[in-house]
């Protein structure tokens, strides 16, 4: 009997999970839908906690801090805890600082590399700009609503240290919630985004 | 047949007065022949004309100055009327670059070869074959508990940043930053003085422009080759450069096509206006369907030296065959000395023939040596022009003394055109206080001719490329104008170790943007290998013990695991591999290895760059001299050599062949008063070419010099004509000979001075010069003197 029990049980439970992790093509509704949403942001501003899991360390990483963000292309990366430190990013120029040191730099987006993959990064996901999310990933949709997609970068370089994102979507669509970048290695990064604002009025000498 | 009194000319018009078939049949077959032998000419128009190929070390410096990295590249700038926008700036370059691959021009690069992880997992490797004492002290202090607690501080903090996955690798791997060691070293390939790296693309200071380079095989000599390849890289920028850009693209093969291009062009203007002008004074002096057989004579000699050139050389300098103007006007003096004695007839035609030869071989003779002197010239170019120019004298003798009687008529009643110029006679007086004041106006103006020994003077180089150097150099600063230090070895290991010697004397006078050397990135086998004994020994000694116990400790207060830096303990405690050319490769470093090691079969060289400031190239050569196998070469220097020893060469000639021309002068005529008469249009030529130069505030350059010897020749010979004519009794024929074959000769020169090459029009302007005061001083002022001189 149990030979007969133990298959049935392994289906039953394999039927009831597929549609949970049924990975899918993304629909060009669902894409359209979210940059829709996105479009309508003029500004946004949110705090975040990060959480880095690195096999260097004993324990998780933890930092928090705030985003902000204005179209078209201004965008602020403020952390607080552990450490004050941060950027801002306007144009092709940029301008870091960092508190215990008490150095601020100036420095030119297109000639810092890293830096230039960070900041295409975090606009990418503030706009929704799926035109190039899709030339730089292969994108699938894990959830339609509220949406989760996964990200499996497409170049070598990228595919050199990224394995995939996984990024979750508010309810309303207008704005990222919650991003995880996975390595090759295992490690991961978890970014959570907290009372998310759109629209609000930002200081101008914030950028 | 035996009459005495004949000589060899004479006695051979006898013999071929009865066989006249043959002779012109042997004569159209010999033109015929040389014809198709020229047809297989093929022109070569580049600089080893006049590079010296004695082996000496011009040959060499200017081959070794072809192995500077950029002048086997093609260059190409791209502007961008709206600096700022880089991103637009480095897609244009993408696209014209991908442009320019698919045009397949050769192996297109827009920045260095990406530099990832394997250029990261280099630097660790590298270090303990580049650390020196000096490297291993600073370590000792980077190793200080206190240090190894600020730098993970630094570190920690940095991982919490949105850029800080893209550090964890190299917190792991280097977690004290040692590799800053190797990253300084870098500093000394900087190729482009004025660059930045914007997105892994070559991009001015400015950020107006962007730097494409091309790797091509098309050498820079074959002008056919260029021709093509440029023609493509034209065609690629065109289709793929949009509004608000523009290229610029310089290279070797810009060169070679603007001076094949000007030779070719002014080739044919010369030869073409010198055909037509001749053939037009023919027809006003000469006024006789005879008159054609004159001026088949230089034409055919035209072709025989092509012919004898073909069989010779099959590669002909341009500039040899730009002669053949000079030589079509110049050779026809002896064809119109035996025409006008012919015309005007009154004796038998091997009498006339016989008596013409004597000048007509005299002044041969003494054109045949000003050329002969230049067989011995080290120039090939030099080499070939006399052969050419040898070759054409001694077939227009052979035309005019043995096919030419046969051809031409008596006039009717003996007339000459123009009564002979009987009655152009100007009073003696007045001719020789013109010519007194002449010639002292001229010398004083001689007195203040500048010369210029500069190849840069002689050759061309249009507005449109003075134009893209002066952007090039304005945006990148100077990419060609640097002094090339060669440290040569038989192997790669003695090229390295000569070149770490020479490092090692330039680094403490020169800083790291003016020096460009492989030598602190690759020092030699046997200096890694000290290094990495010194390495092995400086951590065994207890310190990588000791550091890994530190930073376990200060990592543990940050809350780093104890595994964190083992891939950075185990570089400390693992035996170093040695570094070779092809991990520098593997590093993404490519580029900058094959632009500084330079392998050929038997010889390895290593480059190494510095300023061409005249000053430092002399001290360097002076200091680096001491060195076996180091060779310093610079372009200043390379031309202000050249241009130095072209002119003691020149000079030389020129001294040489004055002598001798003064010796046959002297055998041939003996009495010093004569002497003096023949050598008259000779000194009035070449004073007043450069007493005319002079004032009109016209250099001299090594064409000139060049020149001064044809000037010799000529005006030797219209002296020694009119001499010998005037001592014979004084017939017309020679004066009329002498302007016939001087218009004729100016006729030639005159188109050469339209050329736009300045080589040409150099030697088009001083013989210009030369001749045409030469020859009124041949007409008028022998005469004058010989009045004064007769009793």
């Amino acid at each position: 009997m149990m030979r007969l029990l133990l298959p049935l049980c392994l289906l039953c439970l394999l039927l009831c999970a597929l549609p949970l992790h049924a990975e899918t093509q993304p629909s060009p509704q669902l894409l359209e839908t979210l940059e829709k949403n996105a479009g309508s942001v003029r500004t946004l501003s949110s705090d975040f906690v990060q959480e880095k899991h690195l096999s260097m360390f004993k324990n998780p990483m933890t930092s928090k801090g705030h985003l902000y963000f204005a179209r078209p292309d201004q965008l602020r990366w403020e952390l607080t805890a552990p450490v004050a430190s941060g950027f801002v990013l306007k144009g092709d120029r940029g301008k870091r600082w960092h508190e215990r040191t008490g150095r601020t730099e100036s420095f030119q987006i297109s000639q810092e590399p890293i830096m230039k993959l960070v900041s295409e990064q975090l606009f990418a996901w503030a706009r929704s700009d799926f035109a190039w999310i899709k030339k730089e990933y292969r994108v699938t949709v894990l959830q339609e609503s509220p949406a989760l997609l996964r990200l499996e970068p497409r170049s070598a370089a990228t595919a050199g240290f990224l394995h995939h994102l996984l990024i979750g979507f508010s309810a309303d669509g207008r704005y990222v919630k919650n991003v995880e970048l996975h390595e090759k290695d295992g490690d991961f990064t978890r970014i959570r985004f907290l009372n998310t604002v759109v629209n609000k009025t930002l200081p101008a000498d914030i950028f | 047949m035996g009459d005495p009194s004949l000589n060899l000319f004479g006695r051979l018009y006898r013999y071929f007065a009865g066989r006249r078939r043959v002779l012109y049949g042997a004569t159209l077959l010999l033109v015929a022949l040389s014809l198709f032998a020229s047809s297989r000419l093929r022109l070569q128009d580049d600089i080893v004309a006049m590079l010296p190929d004695d082996g000496s070390s011009a040959a060499t410096d200017f081959r070794l100055l072809q192995l500077a990295p950029f002048t086997r590249k093609l260059v190409v700038s791209l502007k961008t009327q709206t600096p700022g926008d880089s991103a637009a700036l480095v897609a244009t370059a993408d696209s014209l670059a991908q442009g320019l691959r698919e045009a397949k021009v050769g192996k297109v690069s827009t920045g260095p070869a990406q530099l990832g992880p394997e250029f990261f997992g280099f630097l660790g490797s590298a270090l303990p074959n580049l650390c020196g004492e000096a490297d291993l002290k600073r370590l000792e202090a980077a190793t200080a508990p206190e240090k190894v607690r600020d730098r993970l501080r630094e570190g920690y903090e940095q991982l919490f940043a949105p850029e800080g996955w893209a550090l964890k690798g190299k917190l792991q791997a280097d977690p004290l930053s040692f590799s800053d060691l190797v990253l300084e070293r870098l500093r000394f390939l900087n190729l482009v003085p004025n660059m930045r790296l914007v997105q892994n693309h070559f991009v001015s200071a400015d950020g107006s422009s962007a730097l494409i380079t091309v790797d091509t095989t098309v050498p820079m000599t074959d002008s056919a080759a260029s021709r093509q390849l440029m023609d493509r890289v034209d065609t690629a920028v065109k289709k793929t450069v949009p509004a608000g850009f523009s290229a610029t693209v310089l290279s070797g093969h810009r060169y070679t096509l603007a001076n094949a291009d000007a030779v070719k062009r002014d080739l044919y203007l010369v030869l073409t206006l010198s055909v037509v002008a001749v053939f037009a004074i023919y027809l006003v002096f000469l006024r006789s369907m005879s008159a054609l057989f004159v001026f088949l004579v230089p034409s055919s000699v035209l072709a025989i030296a092509s012919g004898a050139m073909a069989l010779w050389a099959p590669k002909v300098f341009a500039v040899t065959l730009g002669f053949g103007g000079v030589l079509l006007g110049m050779v026809d003096e002896y064809a119109t000395m035996i025409y006008f004695a012919c015309r005007k007839g009154g004796k038998d035609p091997a009498l006339i023939t016989a008596e013409v030869a004597r000048p007509v071989l005299s002044g041969a003779l003494a054109t045949l040596l000003s050329f002969g002197v230049m067989l011995l010239s080290v120039l090939p170019g030099q080499r070939q022009l006399a052969v050419y120019s040898m070759t054409g004298i001694a077939a227009a003798l052979l035309f005019s003394l043995v096919v030419l009687p046969h051809l031409v008529r008596p006039a009717p009643g003996g007339s000459l055109p123009f009564g002979g110029m009987k009655t152009l006679r100007p009073p003696r007086r007045v001719v020789l206080v013109v010519w007194c004041v002449l010639l002292a106006v001229c010398a004083f103006g001689a007195t203040t001719v500048r010369f210029n020994g500069s190849l840069q003077a002689v050759n061309l180089v249009p507005a449109e490329l003075k134009r893209a150097e002066v952007e090039l150099n304005r945006t990148w600063g100077d990419l060609q104008g640097k002094a090339l230090i060669f440290a040569e070895g038989k192997d790669l290991e003695s090229a390295l170790e000569l070149n770490r010697r020479v490092f090692e004397r330039l680094a403490p006078t020169l800083p790291p943007g003016e020096l460009v050397s492989l030598a602190p990135l690759l020092p030699s086998e046997a200096q890694q290998r000290e290094n990495r004994a010194r390495w092995v020994s400086f951590w065994q000694d207890g310190r990588a013990a000791r550091l890994e116990r530190d930073l376990a400790r200060e990592g543990a207060a940050f809350g780093f695991t104890g595994a964190a830096f083992a891939p950075f303990l185990a570089t400390l405690k693992a035996p170093p591999a040695p570094l070779n050319v092809d991990g520098l490769r593997a590093a993404g470093l490519s580029e900058l290895v094959d632009a500084l090691v330079l392998e050929n079969a038997g010889s390895v060289r290593v480059l190494t760059l510095v300023p061409d400031r005249p000053e430092l190239v002399e001290r360097l050569s002076r200091e680096l001299g001491a060195l076996p196998g180091v060779h310093v070469v610079s372009e200043s220097r390379f031309g202000a050599t050249m241009g130095g020893s072209i002119i003691r060469d020149f000079t030389r000639y020129l001294a040489i062949t004055g002598v001798l021309v003064f010796l046959l002068v002297a055998a041939v005529f003996r009495a010093p008063s004569r002497i003096a008469l023949v050598l008259v249009p000779v000194v009035t030529g070449v004073v007043c070419m450069l007493g005319i130069m002079g004032l009109l505030g016209l250099q001299f350059n090594i064409f000139n010099i060049a020149a001064t010897i044809l000037i010799i020749g000529l005006c030797v010979d219209y002296g020694i004509f009119m001499v010998s004519r005037l001592e014979d009794g004084g017939d017309e024929t020679s004066s009329l000979a002498v302007l016939v074959s001087g218009l004729t000769t100016l006729a030639g020169l005159g188109a050469l001075a339209l050329a736009r090459h300045p080589s040409m029009q150099s030697i088009g302007v001083s013989v210009l010069l030369g001749v045409g005061t030469g020859i009124p001083a041949a007409l008028f002022v022998i005469p004058a003197l010989r009045r004064e001189d007769t009793p």
